[in-house]
């Protein structure tokens, strides 16, 4: 094992140490969540995100399958060196397969999601050559522009079908990054409070993330700015609370999930291509709640 | 075949006082914190939107940016430095190559 790759993995115990979700990164760095690292002032970047995701192994004898597709549209701003600005525009397709009274039927939406908006604030910041630090507080909200009363022929459809929440609900977090120009690792950790809408309300969402990029290529810096090619491999620690319908708690909903996601992460100067897979290693849910089988983010940033 | 050797050589003495000129315009702006790819095109933005900028190039392994004035142009060292603030970075150093 090379000193780059004890540094690599010292300081990724380090930055656990110090613990710092959303679905809305907009530097290089993380692929699942965010990073501490801010844009200059007066700079955009647009990212779009697609994300696949499919649940099953029902143990409620529905042989329910759950498919999602999405895509994350992000926009961010640098009002300048400290502050960013960010809104993300998410557009679902949702599908549910479910077996009731011996019928196998399929219900399903497609439309705009709730709407992200935040703002991160570097709170401190580090530069040495060739080596940034950074730790970054955020805090947004979530807009119930998705349809939270959708129905099909079978009735109303059920809320983890539904596109979004109906509800206002407010979300925040701390945000760290170390980056050299061998490896970076970001760590995050954020919650979001869920309020009630149509007498249902989603538990509340509480994640811990970290990230480790290690340089592959080029094997050697030699001059100018080249494109890196970087292994991504993260942890996203994920528990979520009980969801509430008409004030009473819902026995087969929430719990803990633990993701282990590699993936791959091309950076060059003016965009970025990027592409993980999240596994679920520990799934500890409650009741009946539909595991997930994997989920699949691949996207695209560009920065102006 | 000597009247293109003449012509060469004129043409060459012809563009040495703009290579002379423009010689006597290049800085160095030594900058703490750059280390990913993405990140430097934030500097380059910041830097290119100082009046009288030509051209500029990044070093990423030696977290240098090197700056080419417009014939007549100088680079502040203030101003270098508000842009490296800008864009996030911490100015280190900040040289002028040539043409003291």
């Amino acid at each position: 094992m090379s000193i780059r790759h004890l540094s690599f993995a010292a300081a990724m115990a380090a930055i656990t140490a110090i613990g710092a979700a959303l679905a809305a990164p907009v530097q290089a760095g993380p692929i699942s969540f965010n990073s501490a690292l801010t844009l200059s002032s007066k700079e955009f970047v647009f990212r779009e995100l697609f994300v696949f995701e499919d649940s099953g192994d029902d143990p409620s004898g529905q042989d329910r399958d759950r498919h999602a597709l999405s895509s994350l549209s992000v926009l961010g701003y640098g009002v300048d060196e400290t502050l960013a600005l960010f809104a993300v525009v998410p557009f679902h397709y949702r599908r549910l397969r479910i077996t009731t009274d011996g019928e196998r039927r399929t219900r399903d939406a497609t439309g705009l999601g709730d709407i992200r908006l935040f703002g991160k604030y570097t709170a401190v910041r580090r530069n040495w050559t060739a080596r940034a630090f950074r730790l970054s507080p955020f805090a947004g909200i979530e807009l119930p522009t998705g349809a939270s009363d959708e129905n099909d022929r079978f009735g109303r459809l059920p809320a983890s079908v539904q596109l979004g929440s109906g509800s206002f609900d407010p979300f925040g977090g701390i945000t760290a990054t170390y980056q050299t120009l061998d490896y970076q690792i970001d760590a995050q950790l954020s919650y979001q409070a869920n309020t009630e809408a149509n007498n249902f309300e989603f538990g509340d969402v509480a994640r811990a993330d970290i990230s480790g990029q290690l340089r592959l290529l080029p094997r050697k810096i030699t001059g100018g700015v080249p494109g890196f090619l970087y292994g991504v491999l993260e942890l996203n620690l994920i528990h979520g609370g009980k969801n509430r319908d008409n004030g009473a708690a819902v026995g087969n909903s929430g719990g803990v999930t633990l993701f282990v996601t590699p993936g791959l992460q091309y950076v060059t100067r003016r965009w970025i291509l990027e592409a993980v897979v999240q596994l679920p290693v520990i799934q500890n849910l409650n009741g009946t709640a539909l595991e997930k089988s994997h989920v699949v983010r691949a996207g695209i940033r560009v920065n102006f | 075949m000597s009247i293109l050797r003449i012509a060469a050589v004129f043409i060459a003495l012809a563009a040495f006082p703009a290579i002379a000129q423009a010689d006597a315009n290049r800085y160095e702006i030594g900058v703490d914190g750059l280390s990913c790819p993405f990140c430097s095109y934030g500097i380059e933005k910041e830097l290119s939107a100082v009046k009288g900028v030509d051209t500029l190039g990044v070093d990423i392994k030696r977290g240098v940016v090197t700056v080419r004035m417009k014939a007549g142009a100088s680079l502040d060292e203030a101003q270098a430095r508000k842009a490296t603030k800008d864009a996030g970075f911490k100015m280190r150093s900040f040289t002028r190559l040539s043409g003291k």
